[in-house]
């Protein structure tokens, strides 16, 4: 490693470093609530995106 | 990759020697006190998400808004919706500062793989659907000089190309903050168009409110809303906060940076409402406007000089939203799959962030050349879907912030939560009472308008 190698390596955070960024973080724990808070969320995208999505066809023709 | 003797593990790739100079520019700057340098350098990433925002749909939006209903109601709507975006952007650069890791792969990792695909399927649908129409305005921008599509999808592939030449974040981030600086052409079209002051005043009011049927008004708020806060900006700015090399030190920047776009973009935004307002009681109505070409119009109404500046800006706006939305879309995929993602690695170490980041841009441009596709039904419809698919990143940007394994004392406070959940219960109401009610009507359940 050369001497400018070691100056630009003290202006990185070693967090930031890729090798350290390619670590994959721990999976969160969710408890049931948030779960289902969560799915229930992804039914309500879904849903209200497949109303937009056939009004728009529909809208088309 | 070189080893370090100082950590004693190989550490330093491509992408660190080109941060870390980034880096030393900052550290230069923060330790010989010089601030207006140390600003420069760190602005960009709500600079470009706030502007990148301010796109064509939304400013035809917006314009179409001053035509349709006045200045009322919408010159004190638009900095509130701002003051939203800039509560849900703040929150993406400080996850972005703190944890070094853009949206999609924080998902993916702490809340597994179906929610973080779920998020890229939602960003790439309204990514590609929000590219067709950042051509079409670039289109419509051009029609104005007598230009046809081809040149539309050329212009907007050679800036893709040529931003991503340089192989730096900062090249990248300095080419396009340049282009988007021009999204000012919306407030001197509203200087020209001479508006009276005391209109403008007497507006802050939210008052006249906007007439029409339950469904138009609720299309007007989605689509306004789909203007201001959407699925590619969170992505964009936590991302590009990264890639930066934000860290903690510098989150009072960001948020001086978020605040400076949120500013300029609501600025430029009520520029476009108020040359929009010209056309108010002409006779022609949003389809007829965007279709025919809002400059013409402005041209023949107010002046060739206001639909020049109009249509020079429409241009900009696409350009600029094509620019960072398909870097967005670049970072979601890089991250996703798991693979280098960032403007300081070489399209060989990067190949599916570069890939991604031309070939999203390529589908769109291919889109507006098929003959007779709907791309006014596109353009328009593009905000709506944006803010429909909303709540969901919102969500999970709030989940992040308020992360204390990854955010320590850099979590959300309460009243930043409060706002959050505010905004997102205000923008699901919204994206779903259009939804819902237009589906009813279309399904003939209940009567239209």
């Amino acid at each position: 490693m050369s001497e400018e190698d070691d100056e630009l390596f003290m202006h990185l955070e070693r967090d930031q470093l890729v090798a350290e960024t390619a670590r994959p973080v721990p999976p969160a724990r969710l408890g049931p609530r948030a779960l289902i808070g969560l799915w229930g969320l992804r039914v309500f995208a879904i849903l209200v995106s497949a109303m937009v999505l056939y009004t728009f066809l529909a809208r088309l023709h | 990759m070189t080893v370090s003797p100082l950590l004693g593990q190989p550490l330093l790739s491509e992408e660190d020697h080109a941060r870390s100079r980034d880096r030393s520019r900052v550290h230069h700057a923060r330790f010989h006190g010089k601030r207006g340098r140390l600003l420069w350098l760190l602005v960009g990433p709500g600079i470009l998400a706030m502007l990148g925002e301010n796109d064509g749909p939304s400013m035809i939006a917006y314009a179409s808004d001053g035509a349709e209903y006045g200045i009322g109601f919408f010159v004190p709507l638009i900095p509130c919706l701002f003051l939203m975006s800039f509560v849900v952007q703040e929150m993406c650069m400080r996850i972005g500062a703190v944890t070094h890791r853009g949206y999609g792969e924080l998902v993916l990792q702490r809340y597994g793989r179906l929610w973080g695909w779920f998020g890229a399927g939602d960003l790439c649908l309204t990514n590609l659907i929000t590219l067709i129409a950042e051509f079409v305005a670039i289109r419509v921008g051009l029609a104005y000089f007598h230009l046809g599509a081809g040149v539309a999808v050329a212009l907007g592939l050679v800036l893709v190309l040529f931003t991503l030449s340089g192989g730096r974040y900062w090249r990248w981030e300095r080419t396009v903050l340049g282009i988007a600086l021009f999204n000012g052409l919306f407030l001197l079209a509203a200087i020209l168009v001479k508006p009276d002051l005391g209109t403008i005043a007497s507006s802050l009011s939210f008052q006249p409110f906007p007439h029409g049927s339950l469904n138009t008004l609720l299309l007007l708020l989605a689509s306004t809303i789909g203007a201001t806060v959407t699925p590619w900006m969170i992505f964009f700015q936590q991302s590009a906060s990264a890639d930066k090399g934000m860290t903690p030190k510098d989150v009072r920047h960001g948020r001086y940076d978020t605040g400076l776009g949120a500013v300029l973009a609501a600025t430029f935004g009520i520029g476009a409402l108020i040359a929009g307002a010209a056309l108010l009681h002409q006779g022609s109505g949003i389809q007829g406007f965007a279709g025919a070409g809002f400059p013409a119009a402005l041209s023949h109404v107010a002046g060739g000089a206001v639909g020049t500046v109009f249509a020079l800006g429409l241009i900009e706006a696409g350009a600029v939203a094509i620019l960072t939305i398909s870097a967005s879309t670049a970072y979601a995929a890089g991250e996703c799959v798991g693979v280098s993602h960032s403007f300081n690695a070489s399209p060989r170490g990067a190949a599916v962030f570069y890939g991604a980041n031309v070939g999203v841009a390529l589908i769109a441009a291919a889109v507006i050349l098929i003959p007779g596709a709907p791309l006014l039904s596109i353009a328009l419809n593009a905000n709506v879907l944006a803010t429909v698919l909303l709540p969901v990143s919102l969500v999970f940007v709030l989940m992040l912030a308020n992360d204390r394994t990854l955010m320590g004392r850099w979590a959300n406070r309460r009243s930043t939560n409060a706002f959050g959940i505010v905004v997102i219960v205000f923008v699901s109401i919204c994206g779903a009472a259009y939804g819902i009610d237009s589906f009813l009507q279309t399904v003939h359940l209940i009567d239209g308008p």
